[in-house]
């Protein structure tokens, strides 16, 4: 039977459009946008060129939120990654409730982050809030702070708020990559004396590359992406410290109706995305060479 | 074949006919109150036009604010929208995004209705394009059994009101609450003190961007303001807090005074509604005149409404007494129809305070331009929280003002 070479055309022709039709054009239509000063209001605008690339060097406000995604990047990768593995070796071993633990580990995965912020919210409210009453409750009064109006801390809680959902993702990755891992070379590693901590560095870790390389691009990726914990605990307040690119983007555009403004700090947000993605696929693509 | 097409005529007009008794209206009622007000209005109006139906869409607050320009430039826009009457009312307008509502009143004029002063906070160029519908005072607001327990009465000066401040710190409790996560309960200090300090026509040009925030006159707004931060008077981790969160440490009892509109009556507990009462701010400068402020809530039609036909007579429906008088009463607000008198006791006690006043200014975020009011509101806060950046503060306010007000 001879085949046709159109059929997987075909099948992706529908999927391809609906593509094209919310993802690439909007794409387009947005940096376009992000090179007038539309007012989302107005029925015309004008092309103003680069300005307001220009002005956004300037813009304290948007640096600051820079400045935060990259700390969201930094607690994603440093923290998430190293506890996440952890947590998936910990949960690959055989013992009794195992299976318990497990969902009970995955349990944050299920919850949307809208839920997570009200309830990080509460927790950590500075007068009843959870862990301020915790502190105080164990004579630790001193470091009970006021989690999300202090400027200097508040971007951290909420990294820490976020960290609670994006350790049990990256749990979830390892835990998946561990599976992969042939069990004959962990044991002859074992017959050849090498003890548990040579066996994890020098036999599961380099195993596990894919997975971590999976691991970090969706952390930081989810980091750039950041933007329904910070709307909905604190609304990137008090004054913009807490704020990050997107949540700074939406403000612009759906509050202050700078829709051209907003426009631009999407397509910054999109490029810095862009750039890992390609690092990922660039490995990803290494690895299909080395097999 | 003929009388098939008559036939398919006559459904095509049944349906258009019955697609045209529609009105659809995007309310942003949310707190659960006026949500059931509105929609006993709602009700009535159902009951004496059977033909129309009416669907209401309710939104919280800060999403109806987000949402309300993409429904005004939609094509399934809602036939009726409630919004605030001044600034943020004109700024649709002037955009062509708005229904004059010139014929809602051809029979009487909107003077006949409401009071002469509410025609220039419901107009633009010339033109109605907002219909009162409520509208409420703001002042200080206070627990009566706090004032009670240690022997405070009301203040009247600045001087006075810094003792009760005092007092009240002293006493262990908290003396002005205040929620600043949601920005805008800044907007009614910044308004009330420059009013007192500046007066009314200073406040105007200010907020319409003609006078410089770097001016000596609005850094000294900001020392009365610094007197009651420095000294701790505010609601410690007042950023963590909405508007509701801080008026919870007022009904608690945990802090005493809370700068609000009349709506704060909306979320307070049953039997803390009767502890609540309120003074007039503090005067500052007795040769400035006595301002308040008294923002205007109502509705008006987008440009794109399906059925501006049954949109008016809804908008006229809203307008009479009748309709007025029932929902003020079951809040407690003024009515904006000039025939209703005050529901009760506490309203008549805020008319009067208004009655008594200068001049009236609506707040802030209505007064001046949105994206000012946005950068503003976070500039208080930061103050609030900062007191010694005031000079930087200022200085951004400036540059922020000449950008927008080009």
């Amino acid at each position: 039977m001879k085949k046709k070479w159109w059929i997987p055309y075909a099948f992706l022709a529908l999927p391809l459009a609906m593509y094209l039709i919310w993802v690439i054009i909007p794409i387009f239509q947005t940096v376009i946008i992000s090179f007038t000063d539309w007012d989302s209001v107005s029925p015309s605008y004008n092309f103003i060129g680069l300005e307001n690339y220009k002005m956004l060097f300037y813009d304290y406000y948007f640096l600051t939120s820079l400045l935060n995604n990259i700390k969201w990047m930094v607690g994603f990768v440093i923290v998430a990654i190293p506890i996440g593995l952890g947590i998936a070796m910990l949960m690959d071993q055989k013992f009794k409730g195992n299976k318990f633990f497990k969902t009970m580990m995955y349990l944050p995965m299920t919850l949307s982050f809208v839920v997570i912020g009200e309830i990080w919210t509460w927790i950590l409210e500075p007068n009843h809030g959870v862990i301020n009453e915790f502190l105080r409750g164990i004579g630790l009064g001193n470091l009970a702070k006021p989690w999300l109006s202090d400027p200097n801390l508040v971007t951290y809680a909420l990294i820490f708020a976020a960290l609670w959902r994006q350790i049990s993702y990256a749990m979830v990755l390892f835990l998946a990559g561990l599976q992969s891992v042939p069990t004959e070379q962990i044991e002859a590693a074992y017959v050849d004396g090498a003890n548990s901590w040579q066996r994890f560095w020098y036999v599961i870790l380099p195993a596990l590359r894919p997975a971590m390389v999976i691991a970090i691009t969706v952390n930081v990726i989810d980091s750039l992406r950041a933007f329904d914990i910070v709307f909905v605990i604190t609304r990137g307040g008090p004054f913009y410290s807490s704020s990050v690119m997107a949540n700074y983007m939406y403000i612009e555009s759906f509050n202050n109706y700078n829709m051209g403004y907003g426009a631009a700090i999407a397509v910054i947000q999109f490029f810095i995305t862009l750039g890992f993605i390609i690092w990922y696929l660039i490995n990803s693509f290494k690895k299909e060479d080395n097999l | 074949m003929k009388r098939g097409l008559v036939l398919l005529l006559v459904v095509i007009l049944a349906f258009s006919a019955f697609a045209k008794t529609k009105i659809v209206i995007n309310s942003n009622a949310s707190d659960p109150a006026p949500r059931e007000a509105f929609k006993h209005v709602v009700d009535l109006f159902q009951e004496k036009y059977p033909d129309y139906e009416v669907v209401v869409n309710t939104f919280p607050h800060e999403d109806f604010k987000t949402l309300l320009r993409t429904w005004l430039n939609s094509k399934e826009a809602p036939d009726v929208v409630t919004w605030f009457a001044g600034e943020r009312m004109r700024y649709f307008a002037e955009k062509g995004l708005l229904l004059p509502l010139d014929d809602v009143f051809s029979d009487m004029a909107f003077e006949d209705y409401f009071p002469g002063s509410f025609k220039s906070a419901s107009e633009y160029d010339g033109k109605i394009y907002f219909l009162p519908f409520t509208w409420y005072w703001w002042s200080v607001y206070y627990n009566t059994e706090i004032f009670e327990k240690y022997g405070l009465t009301p203040p009247v000066t600045w001087s006075q009101f810094l003792h009760v401040c005092e007092v009240l710190k002293e006493n262990g409790v908290t003396p002005i609450t205040i929620g600043t996560k949601y920005l805008w309960p800044t907007g009614g200090w910044f308004d009330y003190l420059d009013m007192r300090v500046n007066g009314y026509d200073f406040h105007m040009d200010l907020t319409a961007g003609k006078i410089p925030y770097t001016d000596e006159r609005v850094k000294k707004v900001f020392e009365y303001w610094k007197q009651l931060v420095d000294n701790g008077y505010f609601l410690e981790n007042h950023s963590s807090y909405t508007w509701q969160d801080a008026a919870s440490f007022l009904f608690r009892g945990e802090a005493a005074m809370y700068l609000m509109g009349q709506f704060i009556k909306d979320v307070a507990p049953a039997e803390v509604k009767d502890k609540l009462d309120f003074f007039r701010f503090p005067i500052i400068d007795g040769n400035v005149g006595v301002y308040e402020e008294t923002p205007i809530d109502g509705f008006m039609i987008p440009a794109k409404a399906k059925n501006p036909e049954g949109a008016k007579e809804f908008i006229k429906f809203l307008a009479s007494k009748e309709v007025q008088d029932m929902y003020s009463k079951e809040l407690g607000r003024l009515a904006a129809n000039k025939d209703v008198t005050p529901p009760d006791a506490h309203a008549k006690k805020g008319l009067d305070l208004v009655l008594a006043s200068d001049g009236v200014a609506q707040f802030y975020d209505r007064d001046t331009d949105p994206e000012m009011a946005t950068f503003g509101m976070n500039k208080f806060v930061e103050f609030m929280t900062f007191p010694q950046r005031l000079d930087v503060i200022l200085k951004q306010l400036e540059f922020q003002r000449r950008k927008i007000f080009k």
